[in-house]
């Protein structure tokens, strides 16, 4: 039987994505000043503005922002802003090449759209970064290859994290080499709590790092004609329930078990 | 006996790009952007031997008939797909769109799902964690458990309340632990970049 239950675990986790929430489930979060605050930013974006998407989830926890980023990047394009993508890890540039594969295919505006690629070395790379996009800037690599983009006017940095290159990063080699560098960013819940500081801080002006938070915002933005750039299906609670159902059930009954034969073994003792 | 060129050239670079960030200089900024680009370079070149030398290992694997020779030959044939679709005659590169595809429909998905197996295999990793050590499991599944019941997608009061409650343990205990921690880490790494620039060893070296 215990051999049997991963597997039935999967299985019902398979039917719950079948299922529809409905009653007390809620996907989004109740408290939405996560959401609130990334729009916010948004709205305070002038127009025609040029937003740096800092591309480097990982494979593995992409997957739990993948809708947020998705709704955020159309979300950018619908107030017009062009979006240049650069990735630091090359985990992050494959991703980049599939999103920008994807809104190709979707028929997104090509000139919205500037692929800046990858560059490799790590921190030394976001110092190299950081010297393209100082108001001095336009004699760099990036400037020569792409002579119509003014990265000394980027308005906003976005993060987009998961790798070891996230928010992080950029907050401590970025932003102290950038005057008035805005940095958001997008990140699984892992990197929540090192992250939190920097939200609190100011130097992260917004952070979707919550499953929940990302499903706050993409509840709060009419994207229009542009509702063709996001996914057609959102993650429902059910299935999410089920797993940390599961997991509760799991876990409790291992601690459980733990704390019993631990009694016992104290009551013997005691006995003895 | 310990060679001083490697810490000569970090204490050289690390002085040059401390005193960049702190003085405005066009001549110090030029030094500094060289040696940042060297940096790049080296990290380039480094991953092309790393993926270079994955190969032939593979290759000599199956050459020799050690190992796994189905991975040997899926890891050689992903290298070769991947190669041929980004450098074939005509290609646009990494934008092409067959780079693209196997990337969208094979890595990422492929990649989702063997993390998202791990949700079964880090659930009996904490169970066996549970039956093998005593406390401080208890205390780590304990935790675990609450931020569980914590991220439960409940809506209306109920839910209202879970998120007032996570919102009070991510700032007070999981913040204040993981601040100390974080800081702990940068005391560490501070006084370890110290010594390296100032070439002190331990004392077994």
């Amino acid at each position: 039987m215990s051999r049997l239950a991963p597997l039935l675990l999967l299985v019902a986790l398979a039917i719950a994505l079948l299922a529809r929430s409905s009653g007390p489930l809620q996907m989004a979060n109740p408290d939405t000043s996560a959401a609130d605050g990334m729009l916010d930013v948004l709205g305070s974006l002038p127009d025609d503005s040029t937003v740096l998407v800092a591309f480097d989830p990982d494979v593995g926890t992409y997957a739990e922002v993948r809708g947020t980023v998705r709704v955020l990047l159309a979300d950018l394009m619908d107030r017009d802003a062009r979006l240049a993508f650069i990735s630091l890890t090359p985990e992050g540039r494959a991703l980049a090449l599939a999103e920008l594969a994807r809104l190709e295919r979707l028929e997104a505006n090509a000139r919205q759209l500037v692929d800046l690629g990858f560059i490799p070395g790590a921190e030394a790379a976001l110092v190299a970064l950081s010297r393209e996009l100082r108001p001095a800037a336009g004699t760099g690599v990036m400037a020569t290859v792409h002579a119509d983009l003014d990265l000394a006017a980027v308005a906003l940095t976005i993060v987009v994290g998961g790798n070891d290159l996230g928010p992080r990063s950029w907050v401590e080699q970025m932003a102290i080499r950038v005057d008035g560098l805005r940095l958001v960013a997008v990140a699984p819940s892992v990197l929540l709590p090192d992250l939190q500081p920097y939200l609190a801080s100011g130097q992260l002006e917004a952070l979707l790092a919550t499953p929940r938070d990302g499903a706050a915002y993409r509840a709060s933005v009419e994207l229009g004609s542009l509702d063709r750039l996001v996914d057609a299906t959102e993650p429902t609670a059910v299935p999410i329930l089920v797993g940390l159902l599961a997991a509760i059930g799991v876990l409790g009954a291992g601690a459980g078990t733990r704390v019993l034969a631990g009694l016992r073994v104290g009551r013997a003792r005691e006995a003895s | 006996m310990r060679r001083p060129t490697i810490p000569a050239l970090v204490v050289v670079v690390g002085i040059l790009l401390l005193a960049d960030l702190l003085v405005v200089n066009d001549s110090l900024g030029q030094l500094a952007g060289v040696a940042i680009d060297a940096a790049i370079l080296i990290a380039a070149g480094a991953a092309l031997a790393g993926v270079a030398a994955l190969a032939v290992r593979r290759a000599g694997d199956l050459w020799r008939r050690r190992g796994d020779p189905v991975a040997a030959l899926l890891v050689l044939g992903g290298m070769a797909a991947i190669l041929v679709a980004g450098l074939r005659p005509g290609s646009s590169g990494t934008s092409d769109p067959a780079v693209g595809w196997l990337v969208g429909a094979l890595l990422v998905p492929i990649g989702a799902t063997l993390f998202g197996l791990l949700f079964v295999t880090t659930l009996a990793a904490a169970r066996r964690t549970l039956a093998l050590h005593g406390r401080e499991a208890l205390v780590m599944v304990g935790a675990a458990l609450v931020v569980l019941v914590l991220l439960l997608p409940i809506g209306g009061a109920p839910g209202a309340r879970l998120a007032d409650a996570a919102g009070w343990a991510l700032a007070v205990p999981i913040g204040a632990v993981f601040r100390g921690v974080l800081i702990g880490v940068a005391i560490l790494a501070a006084v370890f970049a110290a010594r390296t620039m100032l070439g002190i060893g331990s004392a077994d070296e």
